[in-house]
């Protein structure tokens, strides 16, 4: 306990903490400049100073710690004297533009200027003078108005990790560079631009078109774009974003964003977003209303469920639909039309992971809070990079890593180069983690005990172990020495927490059960939490939500009669007991046991491998209904189109990656029927009763039959969402076979849900992997097409590139910016090539978000048996020069 | 980036040498980019680039701290970098005479290199030899009591 004086106030602590920080927690406020709460301390600009007894000079609030018994004063004439002097000091320079400064009224020096009186110079030399930079696409740069608090340095470095930016010069010429122009690596996270304290760095995308002041209105809502679920703030005027912003403590991101959150906005006003429903007459997709289209759509559906059955119909829901809309079409899949054939994007990696890992753990194995990996001893990373796909969550793992925490990279992690203590890659490229897991299993059996905790697990695990390749077998097949994969287990040793991360890479390959295995075996040696990267920002949502085929919501599995006749009783219609299609076989049945497809905010045509033959399945079908934003390329096929709404104009729910439900706002009011009401509407006319008024009472309905979500109402989901496990009741797999009476347990003995461990030995020999390989690369700055319809994402990265290493391209003799021609069996693109070091070697890595030029185009796939999770394939692949 | 262990042949082999003598790589900086200047003669963006990843730091960080200290060269000089002190103590001993001379002579001027390409001129802000000024440095020599004969005689002997 400290006591100390604070303006003649007794002020009581528990812990030290700074001056600034106990005077604020008592309501007594000192200005700052350079002192941000998120920032490493800096006490660079002395405006914080304070007068201390005893003391003879001033102290900086900021970096000081209080003692016991300290007397300090906040506001006496010296201290007054002392900050006017600093503003003095730093109007010899600032220009005081703030008639055309965006910042004006949120800006920290006006402010204080204003506070502690207008500072007439004195200093006679001109102020120095940069011109503003304005040719990067999104960061504005006026370096006449920095004060140098070095603030976005520090949030460059010591948060964002990208260290692109650093004070350039000194005295008076010094300035921070560069921002941009992609050289040093800027990620354009924007996350710089929040801390300014001034208008010295701003974001393009807004400016000279508003003053914070004239803002209608500032909704906090979820991010649409990846399964962090960051929490941002949608500043609106005119029905029209403004701008994204987040502020320290803001969410699980805690106020930070990425590119895509931050910048990535522009879709929703996008002047190609659909308006009016679509029907296809003689060809072509024509205008019609929304009686017209609803009445048809249901029409014929039911038209086709009464000639082939419920199983000729299927559908398909992408990953930012929230829970409300999913839960509704799978009801009125399989209560209104009769089918299982459900399914959504999460096939391409996240279910199949998940059930596996479930199968292991029990439900929720995955559901951990992302702001304790900085906390855990070790953070493994496995050939998924999450700061690319889940950003916010990677700057987490760079955390870890500032922290001292060991950081292992297994595979190809780009985005951790300077951030891990180990980096397990295979020479040859990506697919070869199933052997360097294995070799780093088997060298950790050998220096940690098993604890006995789990005898059923430890017992499949000690059956593996003999099975597990040696290190200098994996350095013969992968290139990875052997002596690294000792040195990492015995940097393993002593760990006692850890974090795990993976993602859809690990999942789509034809060792998927082998591999979640593998990471459930080295998750629970090392102790882990284990995180699945999840692409959108609600795919988690579409597994607990029953949108799959063999799943009903609250992930009950179909297959369990008291399950199901709970639902059955809930809905007042039978369900089928037979588990439907997955997502490809619904590709592949198309025109045959399929006749007709409802596709829910996704674009099969252009999301799925092997596209050639997607799309001429797709057009096989009898009739398509799509509902979207814009004009996909299922859309153009689709024989009614329904205009949805998209993410900043709807109310509703979305559950990120760590099975945590928040909140989505609608914040523009925009034309248009929302989707779950179009969902609704068609259900009534498929006999299905909906009475629901708003998604609060969608959300009522979810929390009556769905066993884990059981006790929850939306009103109740506050600012932080809920958390697992909710308050409702998780599955739990055990081993004595299903009984009624346990009506949460599921068997997992032979011939269980999820089939038993010990099927999984490790059956793959070792084997080289030679030649150029076909990569499916996930941009930072992109995700799906959607973000080709923001103009700031495009004039960062506008088309497609096929990136490779500069060894590779000169073997190919290909220069960096030539035109290449890529093909495979499946099919050809051309783009531009991109040269860059640090890649592997005979890796060609093409992205599928630009229409075009997708790598859909070249992968063709073969189906996982167990889970049908589409494996990317891409045969006689080859490369030209144009 | 190098990984440990590797040989390092070519240009900036002798970081190997200097990261082995620091604790860490970023406490290597400055001697790493003293080596590079002697080696390239000044510290272009890809002599920068090229610490940078040899010692495995961010390059923004590198740049920063290259670009503020006035001994690391961002432009290209001439053979022989002269770094003359103009601050109070040499100043006072007759430094801005010696500027004089040298653009008379040389046709140097501060911040400049000759025609000739024989020299470039940079002024300090006191290189802590004030008791003896006005001082200079050629290069890593040190100049003293320099007058303006001198100066001539001392910058004679570099070609
Ligand atoms: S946008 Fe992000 S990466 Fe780029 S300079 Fe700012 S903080 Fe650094
Ligand atoms: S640009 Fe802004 S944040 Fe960065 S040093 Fe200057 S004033 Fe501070
Ligand atoms: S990390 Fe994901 S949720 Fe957060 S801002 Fe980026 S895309 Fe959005
Ligand atoms: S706020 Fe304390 S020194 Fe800048
Ligand atoms: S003043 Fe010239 S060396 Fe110090």
């Amino acid at each position: 306990m400290v006591t100390l004086s604070i303006n003649g106030r007794k002020v009581e602590l528990e812990a030290p903490v700074t001056i600034l920080e106990a005077a604020r927690k008592n309501g007594i406020d000192i200005p700052t400049l350079c002192h941000h709460p998120a920032l490493e301390l800096w006490g660079g600009c002395r405006m914080c100073l304070v007068e201390v007894e005893k003391m003879p000079r001033l102290q900086t609030a900021c970096t000081v710690r209080v003692a016991d018994g300290m007397a300090v004063h906040t506001e006496t004439p010296r201290v007054v004297a002392a900050r006017k002097a600093i503003l003095e000091f730093f109007l010899i320079n600032h220009p005081l533009e703030c008639p055309t400064c965006d910042k004006a009224g949120l800006c920290a020096l006006q402010d204080l200027t204003v506070k502690y009186g207008a500072v007439a110079g004195r200093f006679e030399e001109g102020k120095r003078v940069f011109p503003e930079v304005v040719d990067d696409p999104v960061i504005v740069r006026n370096m006449k108005r920095c004060i140098m608090c070095t603030r976005c340095v520090r949030m460059c470095d010591g948060v964002q990790g990208a260290s692109a930016i650093g004070v350039i010069d000194r005295g008076a010429g010094s300035h921070i560079e560069p921002f941009s122009g992609g050289r040093y690596n800027c990620e354009y996270c924007g996350n710089c631009l929040t801390v300014c304290p001034v208008g010295a760095v701003m974001s393009k995308l807004h400016r000279y078109t508003y003053r914070p002041w004239q803002m209608e209105k500032t909704v906090k809502t979820i991010c649409s774009f990846c399964g962090v679920g960051c929490t941002l703030r949608l500043e609106v005027r005119d029905e029209s974003i403004k701008r994204v912003s987040a502020e320290y403590g803001d969410g699980v991101n805690n106020g930070l964003l990425c590119g895509r959150g931050r910048f990535g906005y522009e879709y929703a006003d996008s002047p190609e977003r659909l308006k009016t429903p679509l029907i296809k007459r003689d060809g072509r997709l024509e205008r019609a209303t929304w009686d017209e289209a609803l009445g048809y759509a249901a029409e014929r559906l039911l038209e086709i469920k009464k000639s082939g059955g419920g199983a000729a119909i299927g559908g398909i829901a992408g990953g930012r639909t929230t829970n409300e809309e999913i839960y509704l079409f799978q009801k009125f899949l399989r209560a209104g039309l009769g089918t299982n054939n459900i399914d959504s994007i999460a096939r391409l990696g996240l279910l199949p992971a998940q059930k596996i890992l479930e199968g292991v753990f029990g439900q929720g194995a995955a559901a951990n809070l992302i702001s304790g990996i900085p906390h855990s001893e070790a953070v493994l990373v496995v050939a998924s990079d999450p700061t690319k796909l889940n950003p916010v969550m990677g700057l987490e793992v760079r955390a870890a890593a500032r922290a001292g925490r060991k950081v292992i990279t297994i595979g190809h992690v780009d985005g951790l180069k300077r951030h891990r203590t180990h980096r397990l890659e295979a020479k040859t490229g990506p697919g070869q983690e199933t052997l360097i897991m294995a070799g780093l299993l088997g060298e950790l059996l050998k220096v940690k005990p098993l604890t006995g905790e789990n005898p059923g697990l430890e017992d499949a695990i000690r059956q593996w172990e003999k099975t597990l390749p040696g290190p200098d077998e994996v350095e013969k097949a992968a290139g990875v020495a052997a002596s690294l994969i000792s040195a990492t287990a015995a940097d393993l040793k002593e760990v006692s927490t850890s974090s795990i991360i993976a993602g859809r890479e690990l999942a789509s390959s034809m060792d998927m059960r082998t591999n979640m295995l593998l990471l459930a075996a080295l998750g629970y040696i090392l102790n882990s939490r284990i995180f699945l990267i999840s692409e959108h920002p609600n795919e988690q949502g579409l597994i607990e939500m029953g949108c799959s085929p063999d799943m009903l919501p609250g992930e009950r599995p179909l297959e369990v009669s008291t399950f199901r006749e709970k639902y059955e009783q809930a809905w007042g219609a039978g369900i089928n007991p037979e588990a439907g299609l997955t997502l490809m076989e619904m590709i592949e049945q198309a025109g045959a046991s399929i006749k007709a497809l409802y596709v829910l905010g996704e674009d099969p045509a252009f999301n799925l491998p092997a596209r050639g033959r997607v799309k001429e399945a797709l057009g096989r079908l009898d009739f398509l209904v799509v509902q979207d934003i814009f004009m996909t390329e299922t859309a153009a096929m689709a024989d009614v189109v329904f205009p949805a709404l998209c993410w900043s104009e709807k109310d509703g729910t979305y559950t990120n990656l760590e099975k945590r439900i928040q909140k989505l706002k609608k914040a523009l009011v925009k034309e248009g029927i929302e989707d779950w009401r179009i969902l609704a509407e068609i259900g009534k006319r498929a006999g299905l009763p909906a009475r629901y008024r708003n998604v609060s009472d969608i959300f009522r309905e979810i929390a009556q039959v769905s066993p884990i979500h059981a006790g929850l109402s939306f009103e109740s989901i506050e600012e932080g969402g809920l958390l697992w496990p909710y308050k409702g009741k998780p599955l739990v797999y055990s081993a004595t076979p299903y009984s009624a009476a346990q009506s949460s347990s599921v068997s997992t003995a032979a011939g269980g849900l999820y089939g038993p461990w010990a099927e999984a030995a490790w059956s793959g020999a070792p084997q080289a992997q030679n030649g150029l390989k076909l990569v499916l690369d996930k941009p930072l700055l992109h995700s799906d097409t959607l973000s080709t319809h923001s103009g700031a994402l495009m004039d960062l990265m506008g088309g497609p590139e096929a990136r490779l290493c500069p060894e590779t391209g000169s073997k190919l003799g290909i220069a960096d910016g030539d035109a290449v021609k890529v093909s495979t069996e499946q099919g050809h693109i051309s783009l531009k090539a991109r040269l860059e070091s640090g890649l592997p070697e005979d890796a060609l890595f093409i992205s599928n978000n630009f229409r075009g030029a997708g790598a859909f185009e070249l992968f063709g796939y073969q189906l996982e048996p167990e889970s049908k999770t589409p494996v990317l394939t891409a045969q006689n692949l080859k490369v030209e020069r144009l | 980036m190098s990984e440990p262990g590797m040989v390092v042949e070519g240009p900036l082999a002798g970081l190997e040498e200097i990261k082995k003598q620091y604790p860490t790589e970023r406490a290597a900086l400055m001697p790493a980019l003293h080596a590079a200047q002697r080696e390239f003669g000044w510290l272009s963006h890809e002599a920068l680039a090229a610490v940078a990843s040899r010692l495995n730091l961010p390059e923004a960080t590198v740049r920063s701290t290259a670009s503020f200290y006035s001994m690391f060269q961002g432009k290209s000089t001439g053979r022989h970098a002269v770094r003359i002190c103009t601050n109070v103590a040499c100043m006072v001993l007759g430094a801005e005479g010696l500027l004089a001379v040298l653009n008379g002579l040389y046709g140097l001027a501060p911040g400049q290199t000759s025609p000739d390409g024989r020299f470039s001129l940079e002024v300090m802000e006191c290189i802590g030899a004030c008791d003896k000024g006005p001082s200079m440095l050629v290069n890593e020599d040190l100049h003293t009591d320099l007058s303006a004969e001198k100066i001539i005689e001392v910058l004679e002997t570099y070609e």
